[in-house]
């Protein structure tokens, strides 16, 4: 079994560091993982793309329809990843984009959110969004959306290991000021799952 | 989270113990989750290395991050090297000291460090010495994608590539031996995919470090000629004996035993294994990893051919294995079918993703192999990298753009301020190398002999730029040399600097920048603060000023970086702009951005910015000063027009090439542009602020450029909108400019018109009183027949006062507008010669109008009396219809003359003789005599103002007099009833909807109070349409269509305190010349050609507030800026309270606000 994860996002919202995270949960779990990370420019505004694959093998490639899962930190960022979904993909979705000036320079628009939601449903029907930031800023940070949308992942399910695998990798990657913080953003995205379920497909 | 926790704590140990770094649990069999290149760094602290070194680079960068951090604790000497070169000698140097030595850096450094790298070999290591390049396949991170293994062979260096971050960590240990058995230094070769994947990793034992000391031995260690020629055969042993421990080394291994092998190397080996595995292949597919690509054992490798009938070799970019392998199949007769690149099933760039792989095991080798079927391509916008908002690299590119506009070139160099490439900063013409951002600047300014600029950082400059600059110092190269100091070496991940270093959680300054600059000898050296805006611009201005080199250098520490050490003092020192230090956010006053001055007027265009008209509009607005200025509401060329055109909006349009937008601001408020565009008076150029530098923006020339454009194609590019018909009729009587216009606004407005006129055709004043050379019949006609084709009925040949009747009209039609012009010339007494001989006296309407604009009966002397257009046109009219002489003969001093300024110059260019202060006192047998006046009162100009100065007759010889003093309406034609009042030889008139007292007659033109101008005429004729529509319909629907507000030409002494730094000079028309212009009436000025145009809009400095501005957005680029709905914002998010947007936001709209924390 070979379980892949394609978290993609934009620099600054902490991509890496909620791939690395998804990794070492993986080997709590005692499963082998790799994680993968695409960051030519990760801290000036760019995409921002981790992969973690689970399972037996050397390297962390996702290929195209590979993706079990989409952890989508930021919409046009997931449908960037269009490419690795198939129709039995679990996509996740932060719905809150981020609008970049250098996007609106060059007279392209940013797509509607319906545009994008429409265009992943092409592909599969599995599609589970929330706003992932207000509930990260609930929690107490807007910048524990990276944690909030690890927290939907495992109360959705998809994991091939036991959930308090992750809870424990965040505890145990989580600088020790934001423990708590990140505790509450993970516990909040956990249990936005039942909301977003009622979202898939409609 | 969003953080990275700094120290990697060890997630296995529990949060309360001491901390233990997880690389450096020295327990034989750890397994730990790490990086590819962490796991390089284990390999080698297993290896007992004793010195690291490198530069930093992607990928690589976390090797030299991750000894930084170790060396400390380990006792490991550990630096970050200036460059790569110096890196490599420090590692070879601490290897003839008899210690292990690791140097890391990404593929473009091994090149830097190539003098050095090449003699290695022949010197021989002592201690083991492991050379880490990180290669980046497809050009990542890079600006090219080279194969070192090439460069090694051909260096005699052994090579090893690792797939996994298992095998970075065996292959680096191994690497030591290698290089220590063979004397050779060794190149370790990981890719991206391995230094960036992290993975669980078994640690073996660490090793003690050991340093054996430096051992004497001149022979080996002094390459002298003599000596280099007896080491050159010892190289060739130390390879023979590299390979040798290559083939025993264990990481040359076979799986499988069958006929069929995929030879593989580095990531693609790892690739080749999975697939095989997943595609349950392992028996009948052997697979060769190869650990190292050279030096190959060739006799093993000859044994392993021989055991196999099909090979796929599988190794990124060059074919170096697959030819390895081809010439050993040669050279040995093997009957082996070698696929691979050189059979096209594998290309030779790019990385090799699994798919391209299992596709070329299939097509090869037929393995089962069934690639996805690619969903369909959704093109998803690029999220291009920006630099980081409050970045001082923004303000400094942002500065250099205001000082030097889009003339001069600029080069770019690696970094962070690479991100300066591409709008809105576009600060990179080219881009090559370390350091080669001043050596392009220096190449080119001294080949083209203009003027440059270089930017680097302060990183850059120590690893390469130093010698760059000296360089160009010592060639006095003409350039400016930018170095951009932010203390650290941002772009890799915030490694230190020499000029800066991180003691006790601050920055500390170490070796002074400036000081080492100009200690080579650069004698203009300027170090400002890239936030203080008006100090960095007015910096490069003064370079731009200065010939030769002048170095800047740009000081101000990364904001990320010194936020991430929290070096709260250094936040805390704001620079002198920015107003409110207590700033945590910037706001937009929306009340403010975006602000029209015509909007208040309801004159703001409908138009939307486009992203060409924004490029204009920015690279304009980039050209002022940086310096925050007062926005003027209105641009004064428009507050002084008397139709309010909007002359900065059609300028930038033009600039931009959206010649049809132009068309559409000018067709919106001017509805004869054709004729307009060449008689106009031009209040807009008397006012324009570019007047105060070098001459004023060719407003007119722009206008006519674009009309005559509009004119040239297939169809006319613009149509009005008219309003649905609401029944309701106006007669316009006259069909001069002012009739004309206002029959057009009033079809506009739904109204059905007829025009009344006494000639046959209509057009006025410029059909029969502009001479054909200043206005062509057929482009009269053009403005004519679009007013036409809106549905305006014309009756000519009928004459107020003759065949047509104010109270007739009056009642058939709804409103009528009186727009009649001045028929009458002001006659002038002048006593003849007995016997009534002496020259012909004229009146100027009557001679213009009976030329119809090309030729009248004309004297051979002609004396014009007047200073006024009139005046001019009868003088050259008559020149053009054969008089030898032409004088014009006024009251007017050259300055106070009110004809057309063009227009003048021209007359006295055709030879036309201007005498100015004279009087006509009467005619004589042969001429006129004139007589010098001077006023009795200086200053206003009056008629009557005039006394003789005595002893200053003259005669004139003359056989023809034109007067040209003036003209009035003939009140005749407006019969004797009392309905309608006269003052001052005009219309009493309501002055805002120009209504007679008279119920529903309307009054304007010259009839009006107005400037006496065809385009004031028209400006009237609109008004009164308004006026008009008003009484119809009511305020409410003729207010959608405001009139032109009055026109301010004092407008221009309020100018903005905008200096504007291109020095580009006003475009000229052709002209036709002067012979042509004696004989014939044809068109004197022509129209600019497209190039001037567009280069003469650019000079327009947009100097009033614009609708459509987004130059936040366009100029500066900051991310924390962003469009909603067109409208642009601040992230509270992103925005770190930098201020340098608010210091030249144009419309003063961006405004510190306090967050609560």
């Amino acid at each position: 079994m070979t379980f892949r994860v394609v978290i993609a996002g934009v620099g600054g919202q902490g991509v890496l560091v909620a791939a690395r995270v998804l990794g070492s949960a993986a080997r709590y779990a005692d499963f082998d993982a790799r994680v993968g990370q695409l960051h030519g420019m990760a801290q000036r505004g760019g995409s921002v793309e981790g992969t973690v694959v689970i399972g037996r093998g050397s390297t962390a490639f996702i290929g195209p329809g590979d993706a079990d899962v989409v952890l989508g930190l930021e919409p046009l960022e997931t449908q960037r990843a269009l490419p690795r979904m198939s129709d039995r993909t679990e996509v996740l979705m932060n719905e809150r984009p981020v609008a970049l000036a250098t996007l609106t320079q060059r007279g392209v628009e940013y797509p509607e959110l319906g545009t994008i939601l429409q265009r992943v449903r092409g592909v599969t029907e599995r599609v589970h969004t929330l706003d992932a930031r207000s509930i990260a800023e609930r929690a107490g940070s807007p910048r524990t959306l990276n944690v909030v949308m690890l927290g939907l992942l495992a109360g959705l399910d998809f994991l091939p290991f036991v959930e308090n695998a992750l809870a424990r990798a965040v505890d145990a990657q989580s600088p020790e000021r934001l423990v708590d913080i990140n505790r509450r953003a993970y516990q909040l995205g956990r249990e936005s799952a039942a909301g977003t379920r009622g979202v898939a497909g409609s | 989270m969003g953080e990275v926790s700094v120290d990697n704590k060890s997630d296995e140990k529990s949060r309360s113990e001491r901390p233990v770094d997880p690389l450096i649990v020295d327990r034989e069999g750890h397994a730990a989750f790490i990086l590819g290149n962490e796991a390089i760094v284990r390999g080698a602290l297993e290896a007992g290395v004793a010195f690291a070194c490198g530069y930093p680079g992607t990928p690589s960068s976390e090797i030299t991050d991750t000894f930084a951090r170790l060396a400390p604790q380990l006792g490991i000497t550990f630096e970050y090297s200036i460059n790569e070169k110096i890196a490599l000698e420090m590692a070879f140097a601490a290897s003839l000291a008899g210690a292990r030595s690791i140097v890391a850096m990404k593929h473009l450094g091994l090149m830097y460090a190539g003098d050095p790298l090449a003699t290695i070999p022949y010197i021989g290591t002592v201690g083991g010495m492991v050379i880490v390049s990180a290669g980046d396949p497809s050009c990542m991170t890079s600006p090219n994608e080279q194969d070192q293994r090439p460069v090694a062979s051909m260096l005699h260096i052994p090579v090893l590539d690792p797939g996994t971050a298992q095998e970075a960590l065996e292959l680096t240990r191994f690497a030591f031996e290698l290089s220590e058995r063979s004397h050779l230094p060794v190149i370790l070769r990981p890719t991206t995919r391995v230094c960036h994947t992290r993975a669980e990793v078994t640690f073996g034992q660490m090793r003690k470090r050991e340093v054996r000391g430096f051992t004497r031995d001149p022979s080996h260690l002094v390459p002298i000629p003599a000596h280099a020629r007896k080491l050159r055969a010892e190289v060739d042993e130390r390879l023979e004996i590299a390979r040798d421990e290559l083939r025993r080394s264990g990481f040359l291994r076979r799986s499988g035993n069958a006929k069929t092998m995929i030879v593989a190397a580095g990531v693609p080996a790892a690739v080749c294994a999975d697939i095989l595995r997943e595609q349950d292949c392992d028996d009948s597919v052997s697979l060769l990893r190869l650990g190292a690509p050279f030096p190959l054992p060739e006799s093993w490798l000859v044994e392993e051919l021989q055991r196999v009938d099909r090979v796929l070799v599988v190794e990124e970019l060059l074919p170096f294995v697959e030819d390895t392998v081809l010439r050993l199949c040669a050279q040995n007769a093997l009957r082996v079918d070698v696929f691979g690149k050189r059979t096209g099933h594998l290309p030779t760039r790019y990385e090799y993703t699994p798919e391209l792989i299992g596709a070329a095991m299939h097509d090869a080798l037929g393995i089962d192999y069934a690639p996805a079927t690619p969903t369909e391509h959704v093109p998803t916008p690029v999220r291009a990298p920006t630099l980081c908002a409050a970045c001082p690299h923004r303000g400094a590119f942002f500065a250099a753009r205001a000082a030097f506009g889009n003339d001069v070139l600029f080069f770019n160099d690696i970094g962070c301020y690479t991100l300066g490439f591409g709008e809105p900063l576009d600060s990179a013409d080219a881009l090559l190398s370390m350091g080669a951002g001043f050596t392009l600047a220096a190449g080119v300014s001294r080949t083209t002999g203009q003027k440059t600029v270089g930017f680097m950082g302060d990183s850059t400059f120590f690893h390469s730029g130093m010698p760059a600059l000296l360089n160009a110092i010592k060639e006095g190269v003409d350039m400016v040399a930018v170095i951009m100091d932010n203390e650290v070496t941002a772009m890799t991940g915030f490694q230190e600097s020499p000029s800066a270093e991180i003691e006790k959680g601050r920055i500390q300054r170490r070796v002074d920048l400036a000081g080492v600059v100009r200690a080579l000898g650069a004698e203009r050296v300027e170090v400002v603060d890239p936030n203080d805006l008006a100090v960095t611009v007015a910096a490069f201005r003064k370079a731009r000023e200065t010939e030769g080199l002048s170095v800047i250098i740009t000081e101000r520490p990364c904001p990320v970086f010194t936020q991430r050490i929290g070096d709260a003092a250094v936040m805390e020192e704001p620079c002198q702009s920015v107003e409110a230090k207590a700033a945590t956010t910037y706001t937009i006053d929306h009340d403010l951005c975006q602000h029209c001055g015509r909007q208040a007027c309801g004159h703001r265009c409908g138009q939307s910015a486009t992203h060409a008209f924004e490029q204009a509009m920015a690279r304009a607005r980039s050209l002022e000063n940086g310096v925050p200025v007062a926005p003027v509401e209105v641009a004064p060329c428009a507050s002084a027009c008397p139709l309010f055109l909007c002359v900065q909006g059609y300028a930038a349009h033009i600039a931009s090439g959206d010649y049809a937008a132009a068309l559409e601001l000018i067709m919106a408020g001017l509805p004869l542009p054709s004729s307009v565009c060449r008689v106009c008076h031009r209040p807009c150029e008397v006012a324009c602020v570019r007047a105060d530098q070098d001459e004023p923006v060719a407003i007119n020339d722009l206008k006519r450029f674009v009309v005559d454009w509009a004119d040239a194609q297939e169809e006319f590019p613009y149509a009005p909108t008219l309003e649905p018909e609401h029944g309701r009729h106006v007669a316009v009587v006259g069909a001069g400019p002012c009739g004309l216009a206002a029959a057009h606004e009033l079809r506009l407005r739904g109204y059905a018109v007829t025009v009344y006129d006494s000639d046959a055709e209509p057009g006025g004043l410029l059909l029969t009183g502009v001479p054909r050379y200043r206005l062509p019949l057929d482009v009269l006609r053009r403005d004519v027949a679009r007013i036409r084709a809106t549905g305006v009925e014309f009756v000519g040949e009928r004459r107020l006062g003759g065949d047509l009747h104010l109270d007739e009209l009056v009642e058939q039609h709804d409103a009528v507008l009186l727009a009649i012009g001045t028929s009458r010339s002001r006659s002038l007494e002048l006593d003849g010669p007995d016997g009534s001989e002496g020259p012909e006296l004229v009146d100027a309407l009557a001679y213009l109008r009976s030329s119809r604009g090309s030729g009248a009966a004309t004297g051979r002397h002609v004396v014009v009396i007047g200073g006024g257009n009139s005046a001019i046109d009868s003088a050259r009219t008559a020149l053009r219809s054969g008089a030898e002489r032409v004088v014009i003969a006024c009251l007017e001093s050259r300055a106070e003359l009110p004809a057309i300024r063009s227009e003048i110059a021209e007359a006295a260019q055709e030879g036309i003789e201007i005498r100015t202060r004279v009087c006509a006192v009467r005619r004589t047998a042969d001429g006129i005599e004139l007589v010098g006046v001077e006023p009795r009162v200086e200053g206003r100009f009056d008629p009557d103002n005039f006394q003789p100065v005595a002893g200053t007759e003259n005669v004139v010889p003359a056989d023809q007099v034109i007067v040209a003093i003036g003209q009035t309406v003939d009140r005749a034609a407006f019969g004797n009833g009392n309905t309608l009042d006269w003052h001052d030889g005009r219309l009493a008139v309501d002055s805002t909807t120009l209504a007679t007292p008279r119920r529903g007659v309307f009054a304007s033109g010259d009839l009006a109070p107005g400037d006496g101008t065809v385009t004031g005429a028209i400006a009237t004729g609109l008004r009164a349409a308004w006026g008009i529509d008003r009484a119809m319909r009511g305020n409410d629907a003729a207010d959608r269509r405001p009139p032109p507000p009055p026109a301010r030409a004092s407008a221009g002494s309020v100018r903005p305190g905008v200096e504007r730094i291109d020095r580009a000079g006003r475009q000229r028309p052709p002209e036709l010349d002067e012979a042509a212009r004696r004989s014939s009436f044809d068109e004197v000025t022509g129209t600019l050609d497209e190039a001037s145009a567009r280069a003469e809009a650019a000079r327009c400095m947009i100097c009033g507030a614009c609708g459509n501005c987004r130059s936040c957005i366009d100029l500066f680029g900051c991310p924390a800026f962003f469009v909603d709905g067109n409208k642009p914002q601040i992230s509270e998010d992103l925005c770190v309270a930098c201020g340098v947007c608010a210091q030249f936001c144009p419309n003063g709209a961006i405004k510190p606000v306090e967050v609560e924390a």
